[in-house]
């Protein structure tokens, strides 16, 4: 009897009896990709609005600055902020208190003296962001939420002070009455000093001082080529208060906006659980069936059973993660690509997390203290792996594979060229499945000729 | 050995500093039928896992004729079967396991020969205790077998249960003239079923003789001096 016949009669039985336990096959397959589908929806949650503390220290002054047409407070800038996050208007000890309970994710302060700098132009205006050392990844969100809702309100503040110096400059051609920057007054403007000038020269030519009119050309001269220029200087400054515009039209409706870690986070856990359950059920029951003792009577080698095991958790990872992938593909906004790249990354991730599974089902006595255990040490190794730049979390979560599978997916899903990263990612996958299936299969061997 | 199926020397197993089984020779010969007794603990289920292979002596050696090499049948005390499996797709797994050119075809005959067609398509899972016990055994005979060796065959069996088992086994043995070795509890069952008895205590061979020649004061003194 070959290896490889015994081999597949043992696949076909596992097959059938699998068809058969419909109540394990919904908790091996059903359960997980329950869990990943949660998971997914979860982690694309990440885009949520947090809740900021306000502190308004500036409120006592009651000033509002002038920009352009409008006249902005410290409310007036609040509001464009709760574009991007939800704020509560609080004093600095409530805020104090309430980031240290969780309540609010970061504090944003309005320090004395805002309105003065920003009305007086003179130095830029600071805001004070805290955020909860305890909470990283949330505190970057925030940090970045409120970079972008500070970066366009400048741009804002630089469109209306863009449309104040030119209407400066229309004043300095046309003349007119000055309100700008706290300054106030009357000014000629080079239209009409160039017709004044016209006219003290017409009248010193018809005195007879046509000497002296003419040493009033350069004047003149200057006037037209300051005016020339700042009519340049115009659209120039509309380039400078926008260099780069962004035109965003909305994509067709419909579609869920999903994140590549989110992708990459219900893949790890979906097919590591179901590898790992799997693989641990299908050789503990071999044992719980007590027919352990009958196969190791040369009839089947331990390393048989363990491959043909591997094999199977590794075609049933393949099918899930391609089921996953399609619904993404069908009902969200990512774009999956490089189907055909993913078979060896899916295949190899559910051989490691399904020979992960092996040892723990050689080890374990029965079936349910396989699953358990299976799921205990899984679970939690799947949502470490999920934790972005960190290398302790990854190698720590690399001991089932899923560090290395997490980092593959990711790359699949977003690098635009398939890195060695990626690559490398499957190269340790295979030797995580390599390490832990020789391992099952010295538990095995032991187990059956012990 | 000229005759002889098996032959054993001077294999001994412990676990740990557990002394399972004291060093010990054996011969099985040719439809041979040999019952295996004494107290729990005496390392009858120890000697008939290292005859049928499933465990390998601790030391010694253990050689078969060619008559018997992979040939051996082994029927554990519990029934090894897949419960979800219906008793045809059992045999066959089996059968093919075992090489058998057509398992489709060696699962019907076993089928017939265990009395076995009424619950054919029933998984086993499903089964008696009885009929149980017969599919374990069926499952054994699928390598063809010349040695048959069962560990307590009918210890979950009811009297009548164990009755009909013992009448199939004897008819498997009239007629394919193949050994058996199987341990039980019963003196009784020994004497009526094997026409060689060993007993066993404490891991030693205490007895090697034919059956009837040991009566109960001998094998209680002979266990309580052991």
């Amino acid at each position: 009897m070959s290896a490889l016949r015994a081999g597949s009669l043992l696949m076909r039985k596992d097959l059938r009896v699998l068809v058969r336990s419909r109540a394990l096959l919904a908790v091996l397959i059903g359960y997980p990709v329950v869990i990943a589908i949660l998971l997914a929806i979860a982690l694309s949650g990440g885009d949520r609005r947090p809740t900021v503390a306000f502190v308004n220290l500036d409120a006592a002054s009651g000033r509002t600055v002038q920009v352009g047409d409008e006249r902005l407070s410290i409310e007036d800038y609040a509001t464009r902020l709760e574009d991007d996050v939800d704020l509560v208007r609080l004093d600095p000890a409530q805020a104090q208190d309430a980031l240290a309970d969780g309540r609010v994710s970061a504090v944003l302060t309005v320090p004395r003296g805002f309105i003065a700098d920003l009305q007086s132009g003179l130095k830029p205006p600071v805001l004070q962001l805290a955020t909860n050392p305890r909470s990283p990844i949330e505190a970057q969100a925030i940090e970045r939420n409120l970079e972008s809702g500070v970066f366009r309100l400048n741009q804002a503040l630089a469109s209306a002070y863009v449309a104040q110096v030119l209407n400066l400059v229309d004043l300095i051609q046309d003349g007119g009455t000055v309100g700008i920057f706290g300054r106030a007054g009357t000014l000629l403007g080079l239209a009409q000093s160039d017709r004044a000038l016209r006219q003290v020269q017409a009248q010193l030519r018809a005195d007879g001082r046509g000497g002296l009119a003419d040493r009033l050309d350069p004047l003149r001269d200057y006037i037209t080529g300051v005016g020339d220029n700042l009519e340049l200087a115009k659209p120039a400054a509309q380039a400078i208060a926008s260099p780069i515009r962004l035109d965003i039209r909305e994509g067709a409706p419909g579609r869920e906006p999903l994140s590549a870690l989110g992708i990459a986070g219900a893949l790890v856990v979906g097919i590591g659980l179901v590898g790992v359950l799997l693989a641990a059920a299908l050789l503990s029951a071999e044992r719980e069936d007590r027919v352990l003792s009958r196969l190791g009577r040369g009839l089947v080698g331990p390393g048989t059973i363990i491959a043909q095991k591997a094999l199977l958790a590794a075609v049933a990872c393949t099918a899930v993660g391609y089921v996953l992938l399609g619904v993404v593909a069908l009902t969200t906004s990512v774009a999956v690509g490089r189907w055909l790249l993913w078979l060896p990354a899916l295949l190899l991730a559910g051989l490691a997390s399904g020979a992960f599974g092996l040892l723990v089902g050689a080890l374990a006595r029965e079936t349910r203290t396989a699953l358990l255990a299976g799921l205990m040490i899984a679970l939690p190794l799947a949502v470490i792996a999920l934790i972005p730049g960190n290398d302790i979390a990854y190698w720590a979560s690399a001991l089932a594979g899923f560090g290395p599978a997490a980092r593959t997916f990711q790359g699949l899903l977003v690098d635009p060229e398939v890195a060695s990263s990626t690559y490398a990612g499957m190269g340790i996958l295979a030797v995580v499945a390599l390490v832990y299936g020789v391992a099952a299969r010295v538990a095995l061997g032991r187990r059956m000729h012990s | 050995m000229h005759d002889a199926l098996l032959r054993a020397t001077g294999i001994a197993r412990h676990y740990g500093s557990f002394e399972a089984l004291a060093p010990l020779d054996l011969e099985i010969r040719p439809g041979e039928r040999i019952a295996l007794t004494g107290p729990n603990g005496a390392g009858k289920t120890t000697l008939l896992t290292m005859l049928a292979g499933v465990h390998p002596p601790g030391s010694g050696a253990i050689t078969w004729s060619d008559a018997a090499r992979g040939h051996v049948g082994w029927v554990p005390q519990r029934p090894a079967v897949y419960p979800r499996l219906s008793v045809r797709e059992n045999l066959m797994l089996f059968a093919g396991l075992e090489g058998a050119a057509d398992p489709g075809g060696t699962a019907d005959q076993l089928i017939a020969r265990a009395d076995l067609q009424e619950v054919a398509a029933r998984r086993a899972g499903a089964l008696s205790t009885g009929t149980l016990q017969r599919l374990n055994l069926a499952v054994a005979l699928a390598g063809s077998p010349r040695l048959l060796l069962l560990d307590e065959p009918t210890g979950t069996l009811s009297p009548d249960q164990r009755m009909r088992l013992w009448q199939w086994l004897d008819g498997l043995v009239a007629a394919d003239g193949m050994a058996i070795a199987f341990s039980t509890q019963s003196m009784e069952e020994a004497a009526a079923r094997a026409d060689r008895v060993l007993v066993l205590g404490r891991g030693r061979l205490l007895h090697d003789g034919p059956a009837g020649t040991l009566d109960d004061a001998a094998f209680l003194a002979m266990v309580e001096d052991a």
